[in-house]
This record gives C-alpha cells, structure tokens and sequence, in this order.
C-alpha cells in the first residue's frame, strides 16, 4: 500500500506539498510526514541498532536533524532516500560513540574471516532440511531471530532491499556506498543469512 | 571458473533482484540446463520472500506525538536562544548609546573638565575605557543570568 501509494502521482505531489508546509514549520504537516513514515523508519533503525529504546531515540533524532536541514534539502531528490540517509548517518554517529567503531569495521571483521572461501564455499550446500523449516511455522521469526545476528551493514542491506524494497541506486545513496559494493554486500549478506539459518537449524542425519 | 561456478556467484543476487539484464540471460539459461542450480535458486527464492513477510516489530506508543513534542520543544529552546542573543546585542547597543550620549552632555555641562580621583572622565579616552568596563561586566552578569535560566528550563523539560 505504501508502494502503491508512492508510485501514485496524487500521493507524490500530496508528499510535495506537504514537504513545503513542513519546510514553513507548519506543525500539521510534520506530523503528516511523520505519520507516513513512523513505521517504515522506525523498522529499519530497528533492524540496524536492534535495541527499541536506541530505535525510539535514533527515530526522533532523525527527525530533528531533518526538520534542522530541510531548508537545504533538494525537492528533485528522493525524499524517502534522503530521510533513510539521515537516519543511517545518525546510526553510524551512535555506533561511533558506542563502540569507537563504525558499521563497516564491524562487518569488515566478518568479511575478513570469509574472503579465503571460494564461492562454492562461502555458499552452503543445498539442504532440504533448512529449507523445509524455512518454509514451515515460524518461519520468519526464525529468520528475524538470524537476521539479528549479521553484521550491522548486512542487516542494513537486507532490510532496505526486501522491506523497504528499495533499487540498489537508493540503497546505495542511503548508505552512502557505490552500486558495485551494495550488490556485492547484498550477495555477502544473504549468504551470511542462509549460513546462520543453516547452522541455527542444521541439516537432519549429520552433515 | 566453469560456466557453472560462475553462475552460483549470481545465484543469491538472482533473488535479490540485483541482476542485470545481460547477468539474468545468461542464468536464465544456464539455470533451464542445470538442475542444481535450479533447485538452488528456488532455496533462493524461499529466503527472499521470507525476507519479505518478516513479522513487522510493533511501533512504540505515541511515537509521532512524542517526537513531534520534541521537535516543537527544541524549536522553542531554539528560538528562545535568538531571542535572548538578539536581547543582549540590543542591550550592548543601547548601553553605548546611552554612555556615548551622557558623555557628550557631561561634556556640555562640565566644559569639558570633570576630574575624578585624578583621571578626566570627560576626555574621551577615559570614558570610553570606563564605559566598556561597565558594558561588558554588565553582559557578563546579563549573559550568566540567561545561562543559569536556560539550563534551569532544561531541567525542567
């Protein structure tokens, strides 16, 4: 409905015009955009910082920083892409300050432990099992709970591409990364989640 | 790299929908012949619309409103600081003025000649330095005034 909703011409020139009277400081229409976007960004800081009380804080800061800059925010750009972009700048600043670290360190450790791997490696074999408990019940708090467990960065990825269902041209203006390295982040990241769906729920009989 | 190896390197991408056109022929093609990496794209397929369906966390109460209360509260300590900056500056403008123009009427009044403890407050060097003092230790007091009320508003916020 979002979708439907963004790809709508009304919709859009309606977000325009509302992004106009936000950039006046009509109070309304803040939290019109607000509204319309509450749980798609609160999801993703979620999906990044997995705290709720970090999500709710990073939420609300994202917002100030927004309405702080939305005098220099230019109309012919994605708004949608803009605002992830500021929330993503706004993770990588608490990651900072958390762990004196940043979201690509944190990933690149994991990718270091990996890059020796061949493709065929890397990728795991094809198991019925998983894939039978993939497609059963719970299946995707199972995948939730091991999405929890990548790297930030592949979290990142995943959840701007399948939930947000973004292109890889947003995905790598909100990150801030070129196209080259979201595909290859993408491959890295689902790689990474079948492997720990794998090992959460290892294949019946052994190996 | 065989033709094969090459094309599991594509798989994951494949459901991800991150292939190019040229990329996604060639798997096409290579998938129609290849019954491991057919099955492997449907193992694939199972993961990215899983991604899809993932079970949404629930937003916190109140959210928009507390964020929007945050937003006009910040706006408001905000334009409080401008206004208080805008204050001071007017006060140091208008102390200058008042100073520049009791010195010009001292002047007229006195002739020119008003000694106090040896120094000619008339002469426009001394009155100039004495009137400084004056302004800038009243805006220190003005200034720590406003600090410690300002910190006592975020408190109470």
């Amino acid at each position: 409905m979002i979708l439907a909703a963004a790809m709508n011409p009304e919709a859009l020139s309606g977000v325009e015009d509302t992004l106009v009277r936000m950039r006046r400081g009509d109070p309304d229409a803040l939290s019109v955009v607000i509204s319309r976007y509450q749980h798609r960004l609160y999801r993703y800081l979620l999906r990044l910082v997995r705290e709720p009380a970090t999500a709710d804080d990073l939420f609300q800061q994202t917002w100030l920083r927004v309405m702080e800059r939305i005098g220099r925010y230019d109309a012919r750009r994605n708004f949608e892409s803009w605002l992830f972009s500021v929330a993503h700048n706004l993770a990588v600043d608490f990651w900072r300050g958390k762990r004196g670290d940043s979201l690509d360190a944190a990933a690149d450790a994991h990718h270091h432990d990996h890059q020796n791997d061949t493709p065929g490696e890397r990728l795991p074999a094809a198991g019925p099992d998983a894939l039978e408990q993939l497609l059963d019940f719970e299946r995707g708090a199972m995948l939730a709970a091991c999405i929890n467990e990548l790297p930030a960065i592949h979290r990142e990825v995943l959840t701007l591409r399948f939930e947000e269902d973004m292109k890889l041209e947003e995905i790598a203006e909100v990150a801030g990364i070129p196209l080259s390295t979201v595909k290859s982040r993408l491959r890295r990241a689902l790689e990474a989640l079948r492997a720990a769906l794998e090992a959460r729920f290892p294949r019946k009989g052994g190996a | 790299m065989s033709e094969h190896e090459s094309m599991r390197e594509f798989l994951a991408l494949a459901a991800a929908g991150a292939l190019d056109g040229e990329q996604q022929r060639r798997l096409d093609e290579h998938s129609r012949e290849c019954p491991i990496c057919r099955h492997e794209l449907e193992i694939w397929s199972a993961y990215s619309q899983g991604l899809r369906r993932l079970p949404q966390p629930p937003v916190p109460g109140q959210l928009t409103e507390r964020t929007r209360a945050r937003i006009l509260q910040e706006r408001a300590v905000a334009a409080d600081r401008r206004w208080n900056d805008l204050m001071l500056g007017a006060l140091a403008l208008f102390a200058w003025t008042v100073g520049l123009s009791f010195w010009f009427l001292l002047r007229i009044f006195t002739g020119g000649d008003l000694v106090i403890m040896g120094a000619n407050l008339v002469r426009l060097g001394t009155w100039s330095a004495f009137s400084t003092v004056l302004v800038w230790v009243t805006a220190a007091a003005a200034a720590l005034a406003l600090g410690k009320r300002r910190r006592d508003l975020r408190r109470a916020i």
